[in-house]
């Protein structure tokens, strides 16, 4: 009895950590009149929801989609070879490439990025989407390299050895063996990567603004005006891919993914 | 193994490493080489202004991380230590959301909350705690950024120190409690030291990632003195073009971030964990 009452104040006190600080979101793109010291707004309605959906958020939403979606596919094209080959087969200079694919995460981003700002304005990329999907795709390619070589690592080699074994030439053993097992990681990779795309913000704000504004940078620029509503609805929209993501997928997300999204 | 098989093996290397090598690397390396430069000439007057304008702001920003990552930790050790002793599965649950919810909305979302005319302090004035002619001001402080960091970080740190958790042995807790002991004192003396290397390679981690950061404080600093060491990056670039003394400071930054990685590694191997 004691125990029960007791997991259930847990639950309401950890509910309680975990949403009070988005609640006001809520209530926030809901107001339409509010000023303090009224705890709730004194009118609400959808007026907000309607002016946003005919202004630049939806530029700005659809963009962000654009460029997560390129991103995510152009790193699964470039970085799935990479991963099996790392994972199996003996590349030069192996644990060099590995630090590569480490230090980013290990420095402070802005001031790098405030450089590969100016090398991207020097081949005109600077403020286009190109520009933008490449930005991204520097974090993207470190998490999607670490995953999807822990992924390849732990299909068991021996049932790509036992298909080699009965004719299968390297290539095949990957494509029909390793692959279909590999799935549920890479699925797992994708969807880290598409995250981190849609929610990336410092190179973004860098290279991107003021011409190619993905849904965070968008949420930024209208939060530092007085139009709090704009900012908090945007902030409820960037905040729903992330919740369905969790609550769909809890069971492909082994530890280590997860771990992944705590940097995003 | 022929010669054109690890030659092929480095091609397919090369696309992801150009990228990575191109809009990193290089540019990672030529702060270093920026920071050198004044007005076209070798010279260390940036890293001077960078004492003399930012020596503060550093220590600022080193304080609200050491600060975020004792809280961290010290919640994450106490409140796995309940889970992993009574299982809780809903309030795991509840805690790995800020994972999924980016930086960015954090802190806007803590800015609305702690603001002077806010949500927290509307609500505390109807208990009468506060008065909303001349409110506390949280959210633009380094409570705030603290406040920001703690949440966000704490579903980082509760997943890797459960996973640390629960691979120490159930016979050891079972062990314990024969003997009587509460559940404190079983994450003291057995679950706390058996997650050392975990706690410190998290914390090492954590500690980078806070003296990093930047949406945080961009969204609910004040504009200020004192800022965090990113703002004061950005702000150098963006507002004074003065690419050298920002450079510097992100190279005071790297160096940090070093420091305190090679410290928590030798901590780590020297163990001999």
């Amino acid at each position: 009895m004691m125990r029960r009452t007791m997991r259930m104040a847990g639950v309401v006190i950890a509910g309680m950590v975990i949403f009070l600080p988005l609640s006001s979101l809520v209530i926030w793109s809901f107001a339409e009149k509010w000023y303090w010291p009224h705890l709730f707004p004194q009118q609400t309605g959808l007026f907000y929801w309607a002016k946003v959906m005919q202004g630049d958020l939806l530029r700005a939403l659809t963009d962000g989609f654009l460029i997560a979606i390129v991103v995510t596919v152009l790193t699964l094209i470039i970085t799935i070879p990479l991963a099996y080959v790392l994972a199996r087969l003996p590349v030069p200079f192996k644990p060099l490439i590995l630090m590569v694919f480490l230090l980013p995460q290990a420095f402070p981003q802005l001031p790098v990025f405030v450089n590969s700002t100016t090398l991207l304005y020097q081949v005109n990329l600077g403020g286009k989407l190109g520009g933008v999907v490449l930005i991204h795709m520097v974090g993207a390619l470190v998490f999607a390299v670490w995953t999807m070589t822990a992924v390849f690592k732990s299909v068991p080699e021996a049932l790509e050895e036992a298909a080699i074994n009965l004719g299968a030439s390297r290539f095949k053993a990957f494509h029909s063996v390793s692959l279909p097992l590999a799935t549920p990681g890479i699925i797992a990779s994708t969807l880290l990567v598409f995250l981190y795309s849609l929610d990336e913000f410092t190179g973004t704000l860098l290279v991107g603004s003021p011409f190619v504004l993905t849904l965070p940078v968008y949420m930024y620029r209208t939060s530092v005006g007085y139009e709090l509503q704009v900012a908090s609805i945007s902030a409820l929209m960037l905040m729903l891919p992330g919740i369905v993501l969790l609550v769909l997928l809890e069971r492909y997300m082994k530890s280590e993914y997860l771990s992944m999204f705590g940097r995003i | 193994m022929r010669l054109s098989h690890r030659l092929a093996y480095l091609v397919i290397a090369l696309p992801p490493l150009a990228i990575v090598v191109w809009l990193f690397f290089i540019p990672f390396l030529s702060s270093a080489y920026l920071s050198l430069l004044r007005e076209d000439q070798w010279s260390l007057r940036n890293y001077y202004l960078v004492w003399r304008l930012y020596r503060y702001d550093i220590l600022y920003t080193l304080w609200i991380a050491f600060f975020s990552l004792v809280a961290v930790l010290a919640i994450a050790v106490l409140l796995c230590g309940y889970l992993r002793i009574h299982i809780n599965k809903p309030v795991e649950f509840l805690f790995k959301i800020p994972l999924f919810i980016p930086f960015v909305v954090v802190g806007h979302a803590m800015r609305v909350l702690l603001a002077p005319r806010g949500t927290l302090n509307a609500a505390l004035s109807q208990i009468g705690l506060v008065n909303m002619n001349d409110p506390p001001s949280i959210a633009f402080g380094w409570i705030g950024i603290a406040v920001c960091l703690i949440w966000k970080n704490l579903a980082l740190a509760v997943l890797l120190v459960l996973g640390s958790y629960r691979s120490v042995d159930e016979t050891f807790l079972e062990a314990a409690r024969n003997f009587g002991a509460s559940a404190f004192q079983q994450i003291k003396d057995i679950l706390l030291p058996m997650s050392k290397a975990s706690l410190a390679v998290a914390g090492a981690f954590m500690f980078t990632s806070m003296l990093a950061s930047f949406s945080v404080p961009l969204m609910i600093g004040s504009g200020e003195p004192p800022q965090m060491v990113m703002i004061d990056v950005f702000y150098r670039i963006n507002y004074q073009m003065d690419y050298g003394t920002a450079n510097a400071l992100g190279v005071v930054s790297y160096l940090l971030a070093m420091g305190v990685a090679g410290y928590y590694l030798r901590t780590i191997t020297q163990k001999g964990t």
